[in-house]
């Protein structure tokens, strides 16, 4: 146990600098992680005060750090999980993204609370650590080699036991959509994360740590999770609809209600939906489940087609290869899947391009036959997007950049860069309001306002009324900020409230808290990250939604409505303490003890 | 808000009716109840002595329900199911009027029914359930009226197996029917917060809930946002949203269907959620 006020927080720092290959540990003070805790705060502030403005995401000036919570490896249900955070190349902004498996827990069993890798390696390395031995290895003889046959090399390598996080050839090729996968199929999908690991020339961190975990209240964490366990078990959401369905359920749900997004956003019902819904999945393609870290909920799938065993599909890469490119075969988007983790893919963002260029083909912008609803050739397209290469190398740029090319920017359905996920937003005001506010661009996850908006969870709010929305965005944005910091799974806020996260905190850690308390560590993290993206040029204009979702669905139950926007965002704004260029007022930045 | 979450709980009758219900489930319901120090717990005659056993020396109550679902058993079959109830330990009896004789109008078969409820429960609380989605204004009116008469010590509106659940609209209706000192239950439907805090708002002193871990528990969100409470569009909590001709008899379905006609929220009435 170290001498710090607050010992079972993990306050020791692995810093990499792989330009010259030297590794020295350093510790967090002890007012830093008591402002951002961990996990996506902590690698916030490390990127902001670290980065210059205008770095270049891929350049070795950008910093890639790889976070765990203060209560990871603790025994809280879904406390394993990792935050990446780093300058993303594909939108431009400060970026997090994070990822279940197992490879946190063995982080904090290893005695560190995250990795800073800076500057970029001369040649491919990988990162292994095995407890406190920590070391920069030759990685040539996997470059080039796919996921799968990675993390089996290094295990082979290392340990039986350990956990690998790695890039596939997506990475390597610095491709805008690359991913950072662990336990073969678990993404850090995206914004590029995989990009710049790749610029680093770091192919992979492998993990082994065999320390314990100490809790600061045994008896009040046992009790605490005990209970959160017990409302887990009591809610529809987390002991039905995700344990049974996976997160696919969604699929039925958002048709019915007119915004599962199809033809890239052009309608808001499938008329093939039940062909690829959670419910069909079981009954074609489910050979088992798959739990992260820690989880009792279990919503990962793990399906069968051929002779192939894939980790997969999850709801959103079924809309993104699916309804979004007008496709209903429920094996070859279980494909589609696999081969995104072989290469190292974000899946949501490369159906969204290739729905994009779809619809670029059907309105004559691009010569490239790519019709809505042929899989023909797209698997060769997705190997040749991760390669770099062709046609593919124009789309591994993300919508953004390749409807903006091809003289059609509108018909990219993003914001700030990043593509928008399965969920029309002309049917949902609030997660309208989330994706426009998103500081890492259209992210379902920053707001997810389909809670109470259609899932009627924790109660239902009017999906059409704007009024309201932009407090319950903020909350949801700063709880979810605050969740990415401890580092806990979104799912288990069907089931917790903010009172739930802040007991285990404190009886983990020792760190007295209460849930407005810990809503305001979110906050501050949100306004962090608005203030780095400020600083990069971003502004109101930047939070805005594509055109199209200002003009009606035709047709399904979200018909006849659009984006109310500015009222939402004015409100949105003014409640922050932003200025209307959306920028944190100093006042707020005071409030909140932001250094800047 | 003025509410707390133990005054909250302290309205719930947690309830399970269900046929499947296994005596771990019961259980299950009874620790629940403790926990949260819930009004009651609502159970089915079969789970009585096995309720009152897992909860004595408790003030959670033991409540059952009689001729239930359908209400259409005879007086003396729910008296003796009342008593049997009461003898296993029940402290309260919830009793499914005979809707078929208020719908007749033979409001004499239907105070006697009721009567013979009351009489046979002794000192344990009697709430009759109206089934208000079989029913027209005029019948729940009185129904309410007939059960106060008999010394009824509640009304309650529905089975959470009938054509509807409860709405705040009912409840108002049926608590200016009844005054200030008789009971409100609002029951089926009710599954979250924002629901049960609008049938207390309606007038319902007692809820009738399966979801009730979930409602308390969901109740601590209300202090970090007010935005939860934000009306809802008038038809949502409306019963005449909610008839469907293929669970009411015909002339109901049409009596609350042609309401829609005539109510100044009608323009609200566009959506499909």
């Amino acid at each position: 146990m170290s001498d710090s006020p607050l010992p079972y927080i993990e306050s020791k720092i692995l810093r990499v600098s792989l330009t010259d290959q030297m590794i020295t540990t350093e510790s967090i003070p002890e007012d830093l992680y008591r402002k951002y805790l961990g996990g996506r705060g902590l690698g916030v502030k490390i990127l902001y005060d670290a980065l210059s403005p205008g770095v270049d995401a891929l350049s070795p000036e950008n910093l890639l750090v790889f976070a765990i919570g203060p209560l990871t490896a603790m025994p809280v249900p879904t406390a394993g999980r990792l935050a990446v955070v780093t300058k993303s190349p594909l939108t431009g902004t400060i970026f997090d993204s994070n990822v279940g498996g197992y490879i946190g827990a063995q982080l904090r069993r290893a005695g560190y609370a995250a990795i800073i890798f800076e500057g970029s390696a001369p040649t491919p390395v990988y990162l292994w650590i095995n407890d406190d031995k920590v070391e920069l290895r030759d990685a040539s003889k996997v470059w080039g080699k796919d996921v799968y046959e990675t993390t089996d090399r290094l295990l082979e390598e290392t340990d039986p036991k350990a956990q690998v996080a790695c890039i596939g050839p997506a990475g390597e090729n610095k491709v805008k959509l690359a991913a950072i996968m662990t336990d073969k199929h678990r993404a850090a999908g995206r914004g590029g994360v995989g990009a710049v690991m790749g610029s680093k020339n770091l192919k992979a961190v492998v993990a082994k740590g065999t320390g314990s975990v100490g809790v600061d209240d045994k008896d009040r964490l046992t009790e605490a999770v005990k209970r959160a366990r017990r409302l887990i078990k009591k809610n529809a959401v987390t002991n039905k609809s995700l344990p049974i369905y996976g997160t696919s359920v969604l699929v039925n749900v958002t048709n019915e209600f007119g915004m599962l997004p199809t033809h890239n956003f052009q309608e808001g019902t499938f008329n093939d939906a039940v062909g690829v819904s959670g419910e069909k999945l079981i009954e074609r393609l489910l050979v088992g489940r798959y739990n992260c870290y820690g989880c009792p909920i279990g919503c990962g799938r793990v399906s069968r087609v051929g002779d192939q065993e894939i980790g997969g599909p999850e709801y959103e890469t079924i809309w993104a290869f699916g309804p979004q490119c007008g496709i209903n075969d429920l094996e070859w988007i279980t494909l589609a899947n696999h081969e995104c983790n072989l290469l190292g893919l974000d899946t949501i963002s490369v159906g969204s391009t290739i729905g994009c260029a779809m619809e670029l083909y059907q309105k004559g912008k691009i010569e490239a036959p790519m019709k809505f609803g042929s899989t023909e050739g797209l698997l060769d397209l997705i190997r040749d997007m991760a390669h770099a290469r062709d046609l593919g190398g124009e789309l591994g740029e993300g919508s953004r950049t390749f409807a903006e090319k091809n003289g059609a920017p509108e018909l990219a359905m993003h914001v700030k860069g990043l593509e928008i996920p399965a969920y029309d937003p002309r049917g949902a005001q609030g997660h309208a309001l989330g994706y426009s506010t998103s500081n890492r661009g259209g992210c379902h996850l920053r707001s997810y306002l389909i809670g109470p908006e259609i899932l009627g969870s924790p109660v239902r709010v009017d999906r059409d009324n704007p009024k309201g929305k932009a407090d319950l965005v903020i909350l949801y944005q700063n709880l979810s900020a605050v969740m990415d910091a401890m580092i806990l799974c979104r799912f288990t806020n069907f089931a917790w409230t903010v009172d739930d996260y802040a007991e285990f905190l404190s009886a983990g850690t020792g760190l007295s808290i209460n849930g407005r308390e810990l809503l305001e560590i979110g906050e501050r993290i949100y306004n962090l990250e608005r203030i780095f993206n400020n600083r990069e040029g971003l502004t109101a204009k930047d939070d805005q939604l594509p055109p199209r979702f200002f003009s009606p669905l035709p047709e399904g139950n979200s018909r006849e409505r659009v984006v109310e926007l500015d009222t939402m965002l004015a409100e949105y704004y003014s409640l922050r303490g932003w200025d209307k260029e959306g920028k944190p007022s100093k006042d707020r930045i005071k409030k909140l003890k932001i250094d800047v | 808000m003025d509410l707390t979450a133990e005054a909250l709980a302290k309205t719930i009758d947690h309830t399970v009716l269900k046929a499947e219900t296994k005596r771990s489930k019961i259980l299950q319901l009874c620790e629940e109840a403790l926990t949260y120090n819930f009004a009651a717990v609502c159970i089915n005659p079969v789970h009585v002595a096995y309720a009152a056993e897992l909860l004595k020396d408790s003030d959670v109550k033991v409540c059952c329900v009689v001729g239930f679902p359908l209400g259409a058993n005879t007086s003396a079959t729910k008296a003796y199911e009342t008593k049997e109830s009461v003898r296993g330990g029940a402290h309260e009896v919830d009793m499914v009027v005979n809707v078929g004789a208020l719908r007749d109008e033979n409001f004499e078969l239907v105070r006697s029914d009721i009567e013979a409820v009351v009489s046979a429960s002794g000192d344990a609380h009697t709430k009759v359930i109206l089934e208000t989605g079989l029913l027209t204004d005029d019948q729940k009116k009185k129904g309410c009226l007939l059960s106060k008469e008999v010394g009824a010590d509640f009304v309650k509106t529905s089975t959470g197996f009938g054509p509807m659940g409860a709405t705040p609209y009912d409840v108002r209706l049926m608590r200016e029917t009844v005054g200030k000192d008789m009971g409100v239950k609002a029951a089926g439907g009710i599954r979250n917060f924002k629901d049960a805090i609008k049938m207390i708002d309606a007038g319902a002193d007692r809820l009738g809930t399966s979801a009730g871990v979930a409602i308390v528990e969901d109740f601590r969100w209300a202090q970090y946002s007010d935005s939860w409470m934000q009306e809802d569009r008038p038809c949502w909590d409306c019963p005449s949203r909610q008839a469907n001709l293929a669970k009411q008899p015909k002339e109901v379905y049409v009596w609350y269907k042609e309401r829609c006609l005539v109510c100044p929220d009608r323009s609200e009435n566009v959506f499909n959620d």
